[in-house]
């Protein structure tokens, strides 16, 4: 991967921008639609919609020869953690919510990580996949004058 | 629904804004504010692309048009590949000139390479609509559709002047850049909920109203065949054709001023400024013939049918409201979105084509970079302060002076085709065609007849004469005489200058026209479509699959055969543009050029007068008394 200049890093952040957006709003329509009237046809078409911005990433990642950012890394863990927390608070304090929507939203948040899962298999095989998260191996192999 | 509207517009401004700012703060030089450092993205181009067709056609105008006229109308959603075709045709050309001659506008162009300073000021009032009236059109429709769903809890003025002064920071922070992004963005994702309202309606509601009694539209039109070929009927304001508006002939025409986008200014502007490759092909092909088209034949019929059904859009609206307001919300945002498209781009590519063709060549010759950058910004707070004023106060002129806009556009169409690929075609001649080409579109359009009745007397004709569009009428007279004047004065005095360009498109990138055969399949079939899908062959595609000519039997193939007729030519018509702009190398870009080239050279002033002949006569009859 060689590094991208200034215009072309900002362009692939802009289409970035562009792609999520426009997966974003339709998301938003199918999960508001999907948690009254709908069901949960419309939950899972709402995790589709996720899903196919996520697909649009990484073919803008391709095209520009790159891979995900720290900053967009930490950002969809960071969503996707909250969502999850917001999740399981939503079904322990609501039993309607959790009668309605724990399968569906269960089985959107397990099929999103398992693409997930299964992008860093394909991209970086199984051994970088897993040190790209191996917190543990990362401390043990600084050096005790390193600072955090 | 109103704080969630709100809402929704307001995360879609911010987005807008940081897109701006960043943008802004990587620009490289002052420059740069102005023409992007003729860099931009190639997906900028190809998202914007469609966006900008979709929204110079106006979707919530579309919709209820379709809503009224029923299939008919839907063959102007078959027109917009004349904009692919159109852009095939003349935007590579137009690209590697820019890059040739080391100009930025296809003002510049087109007065260097004609020698025609006519032709500047003739591209900067089709500018000047384009940026003023056509903008204020959109931005008022944003502005009513805002306050109708809320129901006026939003006035729309306030409205229209919110989303200019969000568009208007936008622009002026991101510069030609910002908004390049911000309508590239938007596009994406007008394209992506207008696939998500077809699919969405289809499932949702109970029983589709396009599927049980098609599109309801008023008595007397007919709502799933085309009215005719063409109806020898005096014009709108006059007499109506009977059955409807939107005979063959007026379909024809129509699509071909919807090539005025093409050509346009702005357009051009975005070509130029691009940094494309294949991007230039793969906008047209797959985005504009492809999905724009696409989906407005396909998914366009259906929410008419549902707006016929509801009685009208705000009641559409309202009706989505009931499943959930955020249903209603999208779609709101929708209709916006693409009214904002057009504003944003149309307003923020008058002001740098202004910038580069007035301001610095005629108003303050020889700015440097930060002034221009500061005489941009100057033009962008005038042309939007421009545009929100008459939103407001003068919607029904905006409408009046807009509808002359893509006319007069597609009359630059032989003065395109004659950069890009006749160097036949003479300054006379582009100049006849033009005054006689827009006196006719001039008096087939409600302003002039409108003027001339009200200060001399009643013309026997009304708007769209024969159910002739204004395009067509100015088209037609327009070429005849420019073919005319252009074959006596082929050779003229810039004959030089004009030859110069075209030797260096050879030898910089020769047309690759492939066999006699090819070529002559190529444009045949082309022309064939063109007949069959718009033209008056399209009147074959009323009962073709519903009443088989050799079966003598009536089927019933589920859905009026006009709309499968006008899917079967959107597929050829996608192969065509294909074929064209891929295989014709017509809009793929090989390498960037190598060397450039001087259209107007420096004069000497040792051997040039020093005043012009015209004075220099005048004085002599002075001096000689």
């Amino acid at each position: 991967m060689t590094p991208l200049g200034k215009n072309e890093a900002l362009d692939r952040h802009a289409l970035v921008m562009a792609c999520w957006l426009a997966a974003a709003m339709p998301a938003a329509i199918l999960f508001e639609y999907g948690f009254g009237r709908g069901g949960t046809p419309y939950i899972l078409a709402g995790f589709a919609a996720i899903l196919a911005g996520f697909v649009a990433h990484v073919i803008v990642n391709v095209v520009y020869g790159t891979g995900f950012s720290p900053r967009e890394l930490g950002l969809g863990l960071v969503i996707y953690g909250l969502a999850l927390v917001l999740f399981v608070v939503l079904s322990l304090v609501s039993a309607s919510f959790a009668a309605h929507n724990f399968l569906p939203l269960s089985i959107g948040f397990i099929t999103t990580g398992a693409v997930v899962v299964f992008y860093l298999i394909t991209r970086y095989g199984a051994r970088q996949a897993f040190a790209a998260f191996d917190v543990i191996r990362d401390f043990r192999s600084r050096s005790p004058g390193d600072h955090i | 629904m109103t704080p969630l509207l709100v809402s929704v517009l307001g995360i879609v401004a911010v987005l807008g804004l940081y897109l701006a700012t960043i943008s802004g703060r990587h620009t490289q030089q002052p420059g740069d504010f102005v023409d992007a450092g003729l860099a931009l993205p190639p997906w900028v181009t190809i998202f914007a692309g469609a966006g900008i067709t979709l929204a110079s056609l106006s979707l919530p105008d579309h919709l209820l048009l379709l809503a009224t006229f029923g299939l008919q109308y839907n063959q102007v959603a078959v027109g917009l590949i004349c904009i692919a075709l159109c852009a095939a045709i003349t935007q590579k050309r137009v690209w590697l000139a820019a890059r040739l001659t080391s100009l930025r506008t296809l003002g510049d162009l087109l007065g260097d390479y004609f020698g025609s300073t006519t032709l500047r000021i003739y591209l900067l009032l089709v500018l000047f609509l384009f940026s003023i009236p056509f903008a204020a059109m959109c931005l008022s429709q944003a502005g009513a559709l805002v306050s109708a769903a809320t129901a006026n809890d939003v006035p729309s003025g306030l409205a229209i002047w919110s989303i200019a002064f969000v568009l208007f920071l936008c622009s002026v922070i991101g510069g030609w850049r910002g908004i390049a992004y911000l309508v590239a963005a938007q596009s994406l994702l007008v394209l992506a909920l207008m696939v998500f309202f077809g699919g969405f309606t289809g499932i949702t509601l109970d029983k589709l109203a396009f599927a049980v009694n098609g599109i309801g539209t008023a008595s007397g039109v007919l709502p799933d065949k085309i009215p005719g070929v063409i109806q020898f009927s005096a014009g709108i304001g006059k007499e109506l054709p009977a059955g409807g508006l939107w005979t063959t002939f007026a379909g024809l025409t129509f699509a071909l001023s919807l090539g005025g986008i093409a050509i346009s200014p702005g357009f051009s502007f975005l070509g130029v400024t691009s940094a494309p490759r294949r991007g230039l092909a793969f906008g047209q092909v797959w985005m504009i013939a492809g999905l724009a088209a696409g989906t407005l034949i396909l998914i366009g019929p259906v929410l008419a049918a549902e707006i016929a059904a509801s009685g009208s859009l705000t009641a559409f609206t309202t009706r989505l409201a009931t499943l959930d307001p955020m249903v209603a919300v999208g779609f709101t945002l929708l209709l916006v979105a693409s009214s904002q498209i057009a504003v944003a781009f149309f307003a923020g590519s008058g002001a740098s084509v202004c910038t580069i063709e007035l301001t610095s060549r005629y108003i303050i010759p020889g700015m440097d970079q930060r002034s221009t950058r500061f005489a941009a910004r100057v033009t962008l707070a005038l042309v939007y302060g421009a545009v929100a004023a008459v939103a407001s106060f003068a919607p029904l002129g905006a409408t009046i002076f807009s509808s002359l806009t893509l006319s007069l556009s597609m009359q630059l169409l032989p003065a395109v085709l004659g950069l890009c690929w006749m160097r036949w075609i003479s300054r006379s001649g582009v100049l006849a065609g033009l005054i006689v080409g827009s006196l006719c579109v001039v008096f087939t359009e409600s302003f002039g007849l409108v003027l001339f009745e009200r200060l001399f007397v009643d013309l026997p004709w009304g708007r769209w004469p024969l159910s002739v569009h204004s395009a067509g009428w100015g088209l037609a007279t327009n070429f005849t005489a420019c073919l005319l004047v252009s074959l006596f004065t082929r050779s003229g005095a810039e004959r030089d200058r004009r030859d110069r360009l075209h030797d260096a498109f050879e030898e910089s990138q020769p047309a690759r026209n492939g066999s006699q055969a090819a070529t002559t399949a190529k444009w045949a079939l082309t022309l064939l479509w063109a007949f069959f899908a718009l033209g008056p062959g399209a009147i074959l595609g009323n009962t073709f699959f519903s009443e088989p000519i050799f079966a003598g039997t009536v089927v019933a193939p589920g859905v009026p055969s006009l709309l499968i007729w006008q899917v079967l030519f959107w597929f050829v018509g996608v192969f065509i543009v294909w074929w064209l702009a891929y295989q014709g190398r017509l809009s793929v870009i090989d390498e960037r050029p190598s060397h450039g080239i001087v259209l107007v050279p420096e004069v000497n002033p040792l051997l040039e007068p020093v005043s012009t002949p015209w004075i220099a006569r005048l004085l002599d009859r002075v001096t000689g008394r």
